[in-house]
């Protein structure tokens, strides 16, 4: 995988299945108010219905009219912290016809909760000295959890913004918040006391990731809106027969995949 | 001070797979048995339970299954000039913790290893002279040959119900199998999983290769299955949350499952959850071992527990940092070549590429953890390493068990790592690609091993183990030759994308995850001076003591483990159940 800004990226022609029931799309995204076993039964009957995700037709704002609003407030995050991790996921997930943009798709509510919860305060890490600067091969080496890697890491490169660009990571223009991104990425912009592209590459963008494929209980991928995108098809993942019928084909519950809310 | 507990008859330290299955042997005998085991019965929580055992972000990526690193990691350099340094949280392999271990969160993957590998030296030696063997590749024999293993091969097939076809029936090949498989008495106790789309691209590939492909021998059981105790497994769902979760269908073979509740009702056996162990108590002077002291995780109490026998059935790391904390058995040095305890410590050669098809429906989730296709022409000696410069080799396979979003999602190389083609990508190629990879050995070198460290400590304030540890030459060229053959295929499955296999590189990497197959540290074999314990697994130094686990393999093959896992383990109880009757060097 390359943080290469230039886009390689193949673009066969997707006749074969991108432009199937484009005209059901936008329906199929709406969220499921089926609970329980129904929602088996229901993704069961819908396994006839056509084909809906690749909606290429459907417009951000009719998913985003569609989809549920993430979870308001932040426990984690103070303004200026908000201010710039919104601006961040709205450039690395714009609005689109895929998905609407980053923090309606709750991708900053989900990095504030993780940062807030037993990730973010170190669980599971190994968390004793002498600390040590390591190969990077030996892994994570620093003495801050998490959450306080996160903001250190937030605070420098808002910093090395102003320096560059005159102004506030969250001042930038769609633009130059993608650019100043990919320099951070790529190891461009650096800070005295903080790893700026390790930080962004190890912590943050994972973290970004997450965001958007996690299950959207932890707050991210509101109305599984990126399972949906790729077609995903979440739970129940009870298989056995469809591994048969559907081996090679397109597989019809993934249009409207379930969460674990779906079956709470 | 630690309380002293009754006197028992056979202690084992950690209740995983091996434990369970000597225990098995021990107590249809009637032998008094205690398993101590650090975690918990996980059989009726969230990760056994719908929904939340579909969770791939507490289970895969945070790895709530997993040993706790907060509590105890190991330390990492690459060399003995380096100072090692603690994996905060290691990603390269994934111990467990809890009722059965690392084997409730495996995929499956079960195969019995090729009939030349208890006997590797001999057999290279023979067939390439003794020159052949590099002076630093510290290979040897297990002391036992494969005959000697294969009823107890055939008992752990049939107790986990493995699905699969046979490659060689008493030395008679079969279509459809390995032709390379070890001559085995029985057909497997179920037919395979069905192929998945991923494994029909992959089979006419090959094919057309010359090769010969067949179904991955599988845990995952295709239908409901009693075993010969009347323990029971469900039919696999194929859900794609296989490795890295316990299964919540009972359809994925594991102690957890067919093991621990039988066991649990019998009455000379008994379990003891959230009891950590801390040492093997030692009598020097009598080369015995006493029993264990151990920690109460629930009460915070310290307990010593007296046995006559004691058993290290703890993950691979666990046995040998035990042997190494009590000082028994010389722990090896790399300078000199002299001590045991700690060395051919390895792992496996991982390496492999994403085949991206834009109008073929790969369908990555409907698959399980070892619904998988393979070929195995370039495993261990099964081909010619005449003027190779490398020994080993591993299986190709097309690699899909899942395609849980977050950690098995990919897009073709060059795709922006965000912003709205990112996207589009995903959701273009997420159903249309999979992995083709090799699973590859890893042999042995002088200055791979592991210790103590000096400097880091657990929460319980015992040293950390430490790896000195790096991929060598002989494997870096290995994964040049397997990436080839990849690449090969890749090519002839006609795909759209076939990015060329980056083989694999030092330095050896604690965040990327390879396999849990780490091996060796305990080594068995026919000579105390080059082995920890005797082919019948009994520690040289101290009679009583026994060390079972894949921490008594002297290299890893490009076999996964858990085959030859069983069947040492079942071979173990046996043998334990005659040493308990008449004590003695056996």
């Amino acid at each position: 995988m390359t943080n290469d800004q230039s886009d390689k990226t193949f673009h066969p022609s997707r006749r074969g299945f991108l432009g199937v029931a484009a005209a059901t799309g936008a329906a199929s995204l709406a969220p499921s108010a089926l609970i329980g076993t129904a929602a088996t039964t229901a993704a069961l009957a819908e396994a006839s219905e056509p084909p809906s995700f690749h909606a290429v037709d459907a417009s951000a704002s009719t998913i985003a009219a569609k989809l549920p609003s993430p979870v308001p407030g932040y426990l984690s995050f103070g303004p200026d912290e908000a201010g710039f991790v919104e601006v961040m996921v709205n450039v690395m997930c714009p609005a689109d016809a895929l998905t609407p943009g980053g923090v309606d798709c709750g991708l900053a509510a989900y990095i504030d909760r993780q940062l807030a919860g037993g990730f973010g305060k170190g669980a599971r890490l190994y968390m004793r000295g002498p600390w040590r600067e390591g190969k990077p091969e030996l892994g994570y080496q620093l003495p801050l959890t998490p959450e306080q890697f996160f903001k250190a890491g937030l605070a420098a490169a808002d910093a090395a913004c102003r320096k560059r660009n005159g102004m506030a990571f969250s001042e930038l223009d769609e633009s130059g918040a993608d650019r100043f991104l990919h320099e951070i990425a790529d190891g461009k912009v650096t800070d005295e006391r903080v790893q700026l592209a390790s930080w962004f590459n190890e912590l943050v963008y994972p973290l970004f990731e997450q965001a958007c494929f996690a299950d959207p209980i932890y707050g991210g991928n509101v109305g599984k809106v990126f399972w949906k995108a790729i077609g995903y098809p979440g739970l129940p993942a009870v298989h056995s027969r469809d591994m048969i019928d559907f081996r090679g084909k397109q597989f019809p519950g993934a249009a409207d995949p379930k969460s674990i809310a779906d079956f709470a | 001070m630690a309380t002293r507990l009754k006197h028992r008859t056979v202690v084992f330290v950690g209740g995983g797979l091996t434990a369970a299955l000597a225990a098995r042997q021990l107590t249809t005998k009637g032998v008094d048995v205690v398993v101590l085991e650090r975690g918990i019965d996980r059989t009726h929580t969230a990760a056994t339970s719908l929904p939340s055992q579909r969770d791939e972000l507490r289970w895969d990526v945070h790895g709530d299954l997993f040993q706790d690193w907060s509590v105890q990691t190991y330390t990492l350099r690459h060399n003995d000039g380096e100072t090692a340094l603690p994996i905060r949280r290691l990603q390269a392999f994934t111990p467990g913790e809890g009722m059965g271990g690392a084997a409730n969160h495996w995929n499956g993957q079960t195969w019995r290893w090729s009939e030349s590998d208890p006997v590797l030296r001999t057999h290279l030696e023979n067939r390439y002279g003794k020159k052949a063997i590099p002076a630093e590749m510290a290979i040897q024999d297990w002391g036992i040959t494969y005959a000697e293993m294969e009823s107890y091969h055939d008992q752990f097939e049939k107790l986990f119900g493995i699905a699969g076809k046979a490659g060689n029936l008493r030395g008679k090949v079969q279509e459809g199998g390995n032709p390379f498989e070890a001559p085995r008495q029985n057909e497997f106790p179920q037919k395979p999983l069905p192929i998945t789309e991923a494994g029909v691209i992959f089979s006419e590939a090959t094919k057309k290769l010359g090769y010969k492909p067949f179904p991955m021998p599988a845990a995952n059981s295709p239908e409901a299955y009693t075993n010969p105790d009347g323990m029971q497994l469900g039919q696999c769902q194929f859900c794609g949350h296989c490795e890295r979760f316990v299964c919540e269908a009972n359809a994925k073979a594991s102690p957890e499952v067919l093991l621990y509740p039988m066991l649990r009702m019998r009455k000379s056996f008994e379990l003891r959850l959230e009891a950590h162990v801390l040492d093997i108590l030692h009598d020097r002077t009598a080369k015995r071992v006493r029993g264990v002291r151990y920690i109460d995780r629930v009460t915070g109490e310290e307990y010593e527990q007296p046995a006559d026998v004691v058993v290290l059935s703890s993950f691979t790391m666990s046995n040998t940092k035990f042997l190494l904390m009590a000082g028994i058995g010389t722990p090896y040095n790399p300078k000199t070549g002299h001590g045991v305890v700690g060395k051919n410590f390895c792992h496996q050669t991982m390496s492999g590429t994403r085949v991206f098809f834009k109008d073929r429906w790969i369908n990555p989730f409907l698959a399980s953890g070892a619904s998988q296709t393979v070929i195995d022409e370039f495993n261990g000696d099964n081909f010619d390493h005449s003027g190779l410069g490398f020994f080993g080799g591993g299986y190709i396979y097309a690699n899909v068990t899942n395609g849980r979003p977050i950690t098995s999602r990919a897009v073709p190389p060059g795709t922006p790592k965000w912003g709205s083609t990112w996207k589009k990508a995903n959701a273009d190629w997420y159903a249309h690609n999979f992995t083709i990879s090799a699973h590859g050995s890893w042999y042995p070198h002088r200055e791979n091993y592991v210790d103590l460290d000096p400097t880091y400590v657990d929460a319980y304030g015992q040293p950390l183990l430490r790896m000195t540890f790096d991929i060598r030459e002989n494997e870096r060229k290995m994964s040049v030759y397997l990436s080839k053959k990849i690449d090969e295929i890749a090519k002839a499955t006609g795909a759209d994308i076939a990015p060329p296999t980056a083989p694999r590189k030092g330095p050896y990497d604690s965040r990327v995850y390879q396999t849990t197959h780490v091996t060796g540290g305990t080594i068995m074999g026919s000579d105390p001076g080059t082995s920890v314990v005797s082919p019948h697994l009994q520690h040289w130094d101290a009679e009583n003591l026994f060390v079972v686990g894949a921490s008594v393999y002297p290299f890893n093959a490009g076999y996964n483990p858990t085959g030859p896992l069983g069947a040492l383990a079942l071979r173990l109880g046996d043998d334990l159940n005659d040493y308990v009757a008449r004590p003695r060097h056996l």
